[in-house]
């Protein structure tokens, strides 16, 4: 039977049975309506997440031990030699130097180039930490150097990439400052800074100076509430206002895949240094938790479209014997029984395929009612995302292909046993 | 045309085997109207659907059409059934779901693979020329529910047709019609066999037979 028959006489059979064609599609409907919706949650539940936690799942923040028994253990401080010590572990692919800034930093008035009303008097202390130009460089915008600069000359800084998101919704809302324009490019863009100057009483250093900061680009590799210059300006400002160096804050360690982190953490850990789980690990859990209850509900989905496909098995298994001697008359006018299994195979496969198209449609309006009242009754937060939802193009063949399949497997045994019609017996 | 040789069919009846046919022969030309009459259960129902291979489960030689059916496979006597008989029920046998156009249509739709097949259109033009012939082409569109029982016996006649199968094998087929209806069909069956196909009829009333070039008597299992 040639493919255009078989559609062709499918497609009259559904339409001879209306009531049961309808309520079959409408179980397949619910099926592919409830897994596109459920994945693309999960989907777009995902990716806001990432954007709130981007958690690098190939590094590892190495800190000084809580406890160390120092060089007998080859533990201690985290100074070069340790850092080199670290950078030799097997998996390890780099090792980047943080310091903090023991030199307090303080602004007292707006960057330049940018209009907000920065109250009179008004002055932020600027938490700094230095790290190496290696762990940033792929975010360094265009032309921009991460060096310790000549004297006169503007400190590269680094920023978060999420801070400006947290200032728009927690910081200017709170202090009643004028919120940045979104798209806002702020690369280049310099702060005024006083160097060795502190809000806190009797943390100002004897010298104090004005310098300027320059964004040369945005991180995720940058603590949300800090910025990041070069590690030899830290170096050079603890020198110039004689701080003592106890050795690096932290030394955060690149694998080579994300399957090594365990083992190098455990070596991390056998040389008497501790791992910072800090940030990756919020990342990792939130992504576990995102991952279990999308996995959940899209298991829920499935079991939803598991059950339209028995509702049709169990109609289409009604209707075959119903049909009995409808299908005797096929075979006696040259039926084959492949034919026969191929018509009932097909006619689920209309189904759930109608169903299909139909629950995807569902899915993305109910998708976008459920963004549109989130629009409404949530409040504003950081990384509130557009939509909560996220639809690739191979979610909708998915959604759709997985409702035909369903219905597919469950018209096996119908057909099957439309097949078995015996013509002579029934037509007699 | 049709040549059937010792055949034999038993059927279960409870606890008891029944032979319905017994070393049954039956030799029909090409282009003859045969009549089989004989009393209700007497077997001439099976003896049809054997020689239109719808049942394979007998004992003897069957070669209808030059085929010898006891050769065929399932895939090929459906091929047989698709392209060299038609068959008429006392019963219609219509889709009641399809309009008679596509009821017509349906041989046309399990064309065997390896032969060519043609396109809907082309079906749907030739299943309009088969109701034409049977006078019903103003009620292509009409359901089997809306047309009279000569008129569904008439639309079973167009799509045994629609093949141009080499044998007719109609089983009582004016056993629901009034004398009018059934006189139209009977007259159909003359048609046909002045067209070359050779007809082959079972059934119990004399105004059908009376219509046949010959006229067999199928009595304790045998034709005489």
């Amino acid at each position: 039977m040639r493919i255009r028959s078989l559609v062709h006489l499918a497609a009259l059979n559904l339409r001879s049975d209306r009531r049961s064609t309808l309520v079959n599609t409408a179980a397949a409907c619910v099926g592919a309506a409830a897994l596109v919706f459920f994945v693309a949650l999960g989907m777009g539940v995902g990716q806001a997440a990432r954007l709130m936690f981007p958690g690098d799942a190939r590094l590892l923040e190495v800190v000084p031990g809580a406890v160390s028994l120092g060089d007998a253990l080859g533990g201690g401080a985290l100074d070069d030699a340790a850092v080199a010590r670290l950078r030799e572990l097997p998996g390890v692919e780099g090792a980047w130097r943080r310091l903090s800034l023991r030199v307090p930093i303080a602004a007292s008035r707006a960057p330049e180039g940018v209009r907000m009303n920065w109250p009179a008097g008004f002055t932020v202390q600027v938490p700094v930490v230095g790290v190496d130009e290696g762990l940033v460089s792929g975010d360094l915008a265009r032309g921009r150097d991460f060096r310790d600069p000549p004297p006169g000359q503007p400190i590269p800084v680094l920023a978060s990439r999420r801070l400006l998101e947290v200032y728009n919704k927690t910081i200017a809302p709170a202090w009643n400052l004028r919120r940045l324009p979104p798209g806002l490019d702020l690369v280049g863009l310099q702060i005024p800074v006083r160097v060795g100057f502190s809000i806190i009483p009797l943390k100002t250093e004897d010298k104090v100076y004005d310098a300027r900061l320059a964004l040369a680009g945005l991180s995720d590799r940058v603590p949300l509430y800090s910025l990041a210059i070069p590690v030899e300006t830290v170096r050079r400002l603890h020198q110039e206002y004689g701080k003592a160096d106890p050795g690096y804050s932290s030394v955060v360690l690149e694998t080579r895949r994300p399957d090594d982190v365990p083992g190098v953490a455990e070596s991390v850990r056998r040389m008497g240094f501790a791992v910072d789980e800090g940030e990756r690990a919020i990342a990792e859990r939130v992504g576990l938790a995102i991952t279990v209850t999308a996995g959940a509900l899209a298991l829920l989905a499935l079991l939803m479209t598991a059950l339209a496909a028995l509702a049709i098995a169990q109609s289409l298994s009604a209707s075959v014997r119903g049909r009995t001697r409808d299908i005797a008359i096929l075979q006696a006018v040259g039926a084959t029984a492949g034919d026969v299994r191929a018509l009932v195979l097909a006619e689920a496969a209309l189904v759930g395929l109608a169903g299909g198209v139909l629950g995807v449609l569902v899915a993305w309006l109910a998708a976008r009612g459920a963004d549109a009242a989130a629009l409404r009754f949530l409040p504003d937060f950081p990384f509130r995302p557009e939509t909560f939802f996220s639809f690739p193009p191979w979610l909708f063949v998915l959604g759709v292909g997985v409702s035909a399949a369903a219905a597919v497997l469950g018209a096996l045994a119908p057909a099957a046993l439309a097949a078995r019609v015996d013509p002579a017996r029934t037509i007699a | 045309m049709i040549s059937l040789r010792h055949i034999r069919k038993r059927f279960r009846d409870g606890e008891r085997d029944v032979e319905v046919l017994h070393d049954l022969v039956l030799e029909v030309a090409r282009g003859e109207f045969t009549a089989v009459v004989g009393a209700s259960g007497s077997g001439k129902s099976t003896l049809l659907y054997i020689a239109g291979a719808l049942d394979a489960d007998f004992e003897g030689d069957a070669v209808v059409a030059g085929r010898n059916l006891r050769d065929l496979d399932a895939r090929q006597r459906a091929a047989f059934r698709n392209e060299s008989v038609g068959f008429v029920f006392q019963s219609f046998n219509l889709l009641p779901a399809l309009p008679a156009v596509e009821n017509v249509m349906l041989p046309g739709l399990f064309v065997p693979r390896g032969t060519p097949a043609p396109t809907l259109s082309q079906l749907r033009t030739r299943a309009l020329e088969a109701l034409d012939r049977v006078g019903l082409a103003d009620k292509a569109s009409r359901h089997p529910g809306r047309l009279s029982g000569g008129e569904r016996q008439r639309v079973a006649i167009a799509r045994a047709l629609l093949s141009r199968p080499a044998a007719l094998l109609a089983d009582e087929p004016t056993g629901n019609l009034d004398a009018r209806s059934g006189e139209g069909v009977i007259q159909l069956f003359g048609d046909m066999r002045r067209d070359g196909v050779t007809v082959l009829v079972v059934t119990h009333e004399e105004r059908v037979s009376g219509a046949a070039d010959r006229v067999l008597h199928l009595e304790d299992g045998k034709l005489r």
